[in-house]
């Protein structure tokens, strides 16, 4: 297996990595990265519990190979809060019980901010719109859909 | 309102919310360890074959492999099973369903154990599967075990149906079938296993119940109990499928094998193949009633496919059993139910556990009833609904909870009344459904059902919970803190639950059942008043006056004086003394001897339900067959709210897997494999909610529960399919008897039965 080295910026910090070719964006976070906040539900592309953003745009992590990544940004969850202080988006999550089992809600969040940074003030429609990828078994989605909009007016993603 | 509470009733934001909102909560597949060997599982590429050889030689040559591991290495029990141990935790000499396990490969890299899983040769010789449950009690089908196909069957009624029939005008007789349902959580299993350098093994698992995988990984391993600890991670979800303790006992095999430490986590195919799922079932239902529409009796025959183990299936039975007469009253019942092997992947415990098959089945009966004797779905359940003191067929009597049952209804009246003022867009046909549900708690009668949990007062005044039975997401543990906090008379934020670790926490059984709220609670609130005993005693000593002459108030103790000191006080100063004030409570639950019936089997009756209704409107597209559910109102009594938005939670997702047991979920087979992704396995997502949805939550207090509540966790997701079900007929008189509703079947391209 080939292998390649890459330059990449995950959450503002430069990590430099020697990857091999078949290596997923999911695993260098998980397994090299240690950041284990991006969860592995599927490694299909279909339930959005490993979405990231890559360059602002939210991807399943597990369908980017590694060597893509030379020379791009990546920010997961453990990127949203500066310095210990949540996001809105983060605060609404949790204040508005839009956390059962958590396991969908690193990659809900990643969706939802990538919508409301492009999209500061969404309809709901375009809320449910942007979280159709993001698969969840615990909340019928109706908190997680209220806790966005509750963010996008009271600080959105940042 | 006279209640003054400080916790209970209000929404609470749960402690955990913080850590999974930053993405630092540690599900087993992400705890950090040292020395991780990584295992993989070769399992069956066949549904149902004899083993004639395995041959590992290549596998163990594999740089970096440490151990390949069949049954043969097993140095204990070779079987599991929760309730008869007929599961190989490896398989030898037969397969029995695809995806099951035949050679465990554990390897310094997962890169090394997947290429030594491929390079194990099994020959096989191919048997004949079944996959119908109905095909498999016949006599020549396959035989998958040495006592045949059907693994339990249960034989029940009350009066003479006969009779029933006789007295009946008119007569509704339709089979009903229910498709292969996932649990569908979001975290596959995972287990992480270390071998301690003492000799005993720790293993953490994503389980609903750890104190059952302790046992059987002990069996397994053919070691005490007490050398075997077993912790719990945060669970990403379980409804049930995560009951069987499978991974558990193979992450511990492969740590004793290599007297090192192995992590077992399962792809999302394997999931989707070796967890448990809901039964299958059919049901041959016929009801009887008079011209006035008074129900006379019921006759029902279920089969349920139980896949090729038992699991849950016998204790399944009982509930899709006794709900067969729904929430009504009948006077001649009799059931015969089915729990049959097959060579279909595993039925077990699922959120619902029988309940959800059986109320598709008997609501769905009921509209059919209701149009021949030309009442409208309302009259016909305000009819026969059952009231406070009647008794069902199991020879329950009904308690005064069931007062709930008749306020769902009205309020489901209301509901529908509004829903069929909606206007109808052109092009469309619309429709509205109501359904009733009730769903039993508890494990059933003479199965030993005792939940243990023990309270600390840590000496800076907080109080820390021992939880002994997991939160699995659905936010027991807040729950359990609320009760604590209302009970001591302190802040929620105060109270704080551990993890669960069978080294120091008690026993509190299998978290199921909609019992939990029920069972935590009542032990939680005999516990915090030892607590207050223990510290009133340690307050005594301390003060030189007798602890009966102090009393304990909202974190404060009074001396006879009148005069109040801080708790923490005393805590501090005994803990200063090496004096841990602790409680330990245990809550059994009640099957009091002179209500419950003794004639059934073990594990049945349920003397407790919740009861719940649902009303939803539907618009069809007549051309395309489509059906979109555009109002749903989930009605449902829980008897004492505890936490408000964790009530909510539990409800609003629940009805979205109803809406997906309804419309879109089946796992079916699919040439020589199942449905077994996310891609075909279809899961509601943030676009199929109803554009209107509302919960109302009703409190009528279960007095033998805490501050009044009982269970949720199960009845939301029941009446759901039926009331969409009813809802499609009202628009456009199609009856639909097998799930899920797909455009095809509404459009009657491919009729089933």
């Amino acid at each position: 297996m080939a292998h390649h080295m890459i330059s990449l910026l995950v959450n503002g910090q430069k990590e430099k990595l020697l990857v091999p070719s078949n290596l997923t964006l999911l695993h260098v976070l998980r397994d090299m990265l240690g950041l284990t906040g991006t969860k592995n539900g599927c490694e299909a592309g279909e339930c959005g519990a490993c979405t990231v953003l890559l360059d602002g745009e939210p991807v399943n992590s597990c369908m980017v190979l590694a060597p893509e990544l030379d020379g791009r940004e990546v920010i997961t969850v453990e990127g949203l809060a500066k310095d210990g202080q949540l996001t809105p988006l983060q605060e609404a999550f949790a204040e508005l019980s839009a956390v059962q089992c958590g396991y969908c809600t690193p990659g809900m969040l990643m969706s939802a901010t990538a919508l409301l940074r492009r999209k500061p003030h969404p309809t709901q429609q375009d809320v449910q719109e942007a979280l159709v990828g993001n698969l969840c078994r615990c909340t019928g989605y109706q908190r997680i859909i209220d806790a966005v909009m509750v963010a996008s007016r009271t600080g959105g993603a940042e | 309102m006279t209640e003054n509470y400080q916790s209970i009733g209000k929404g609470v934001i749960r402690k955990d919310a913080w850590e999974k909102a930053v993405g630092k909560a540690l599900y087993t597949a992400d705890l950090p360890v040292e020395n991780l060997s990584y295992g993989v599982i070769l399992r069956s590429p066949h549904h149902h074959a004899r083993i004639l050889e395995i041959d590992t030689s290549a596998a163990v040559r594999v740089p970096g492999v440490q151990a390949v591991i069949t049954a043969e290495d097993i140095p204990g029990e070779k079987v599991f099973g929760p309730l008869i141990q007929d599961q190989p935790s490896l398989a030898w000499e037969v397969v029995r369903h695809l995806g099951e396990p035949v050679v465990l490969v554990i390897a310094r890299s997962l890169k090394a154990a997947e290429q030594a899983r491929e390079s194990v040769k099994i020959r096989y010789q191919e048997l004949e599967p079944v996959f119908d449950p109905l095909e498999a009690v016949q006599a020549d089908a396959p035989q998958l075990h040495p006592d045949g196909n059907v693994v339990s069957e249960i034989h029940v009624g009350d009066g003479d149906p006969e009779i029933g029939f006789q007295e009946a005008d008119v007569i509704v007789e339709k089979t009903f079938s229910l498709p292969r349902i996932s649990p569908g959580y979001m975290e596959p299993e995972a287990s992480l296993a270390v071998w301690e350098d003492d000799g005993t093994v720790t293993v953490w698992v994503s389980s609903q119940h750890p104190f059952t995988d302790q046992a059987a990984i002990s069996a397994a391993l053919n070691m005490p109990v007490d050398r075997v600890r077993v912790k719990g991670a945060v669970i990403g979800g379980a409804f049930g499928g995560k009951e069987d303790s499978s991974l558990a006992i193979l992450a511990a095999l492969g740590a004793w094998k290599i007297q090192g430490t192995v992590r077992l986590v399962n792809s999302r195919r394997e999931s989707f193949l070796a967890h448990p799922k809901r039964h299958p079932a059919h049901i041959h239902y016929k009801l009887g009633a008079r011209k006035d529409g008074t129900i006379t009796a019921v006759q029902a025959e279920a089969y349920m496919d139980t896949g090729a183990y038992a699991s849950y299936g016998p204790a399944v039975a009982m509930i899709l059993t006794e709900t067969m007469t729904g929430s009504y009253r009948v006077p001649h019942v009799r059931v015969d139910t089915f729990v049959v092997y097959t060579n279909s992947p595993l039925s077990g415990a699922m959120r619902g556990f029988g309940s959800p098959q059986t109320h598709f089945a008997v609501e769905s009966a009921l509209d059919m009833l209701a149009e021949k004797v030309e009442l409208d779905p309302i009259q016909i359940r305000e009819k026969n609904i059952l009231h406070p003191g009647d008794q069902i067929f199991t020879k329950v009597t009904i308690n005064d909870s069931a007062l709930a049952l008749t306020k769902c209804l009205q309020k489901g009246r209301e509901l529908v009344e509004e829903f069929r003022a909606v206007p109808t867009p052109e092009g469309k046909l619309s429709g509205v459904g109501i359904a009733l549900a009730a769903q039993s708690m508890g494990l059933g009668a003479n199965v030993p059902d005792d939940s243990s949990h023990k309270l600390e007062w840590a000496p800076d005044g907080s109080v820390l919970i021992y939880l002994g039975s997991p939160d699995l997401g659905q936010g027991l543990a807040a729950a359990a803190e609320q009760i604590t906090a209302e009970s001591l008379g302190i802040p929620f934020d105060q109270v704080r639950s551990l993890p669960l670790d069978t080294l120091v926490t008690p026993n509190g059984n299998v978290t199921c059942a909609s019992r939990m709220t029920y069972l935590v609670g009542n032990a939680l609130v005999d516990a915090s008043q030892k607590l207050i005993q223990a510290l009133l005693k340690g307050a005594g000593r301390l003060l030189d006056i007798p602890a009966d002459q102090l009393n304990y108030q909202n974190g404060m103790v009074l001396k006879p004086d009148g005069s109040e000191i801080p708790a923490v006080e005393f805590i501090s100063r005994l803990a200063e003394d090496s004096i841990t004030l602790e409680a330990e409570s245990t809550f059994s639950f009640p099957y009091p001897e002179e209500t419950t019936p003794q004639h059934l089997p073990i594990g049945m009756p349920h003397v407790l339900y919740c009861f719940g209704a649902q009303v939803v409107r539907v618009e069809v597209d007549p051309d395309l067959g489509t059906v979109e559910v555009t109002h749903l109102a989930a009605i449902h009594d829980v008897g004492k709210v505890i936490n408000r938005l964790g009530v909510e939670g539990q409800i609003e997702g629940g009805v979205a897997t109803g809406l997906g047991y309804a419309l879109s979920e089946t796992m079916l087979r699919k040439g020589e494999s199942w449905v077994d992704s996310f891609t075909e396995y279809l899961l509601p997502t943030a676009l199929d909610l109803p554009e209107n949805y509302q919960t109302i939550i009703l409190e009528v207090p279960e007095t033998s529960g805490p501050y009044g509540a009982k269970g949720v966790g199960e009845i939301p997701l029941v009446p759901t399919a039926p009331a969409v079900a009813n809802a499609l007929y009202d628009a456009i008189q199609v009856r639909i008897c097998d799930l899920p509703i797909t455009p095809e079947k509404v459009l009657g391209l491919n009729k089933v039965s």
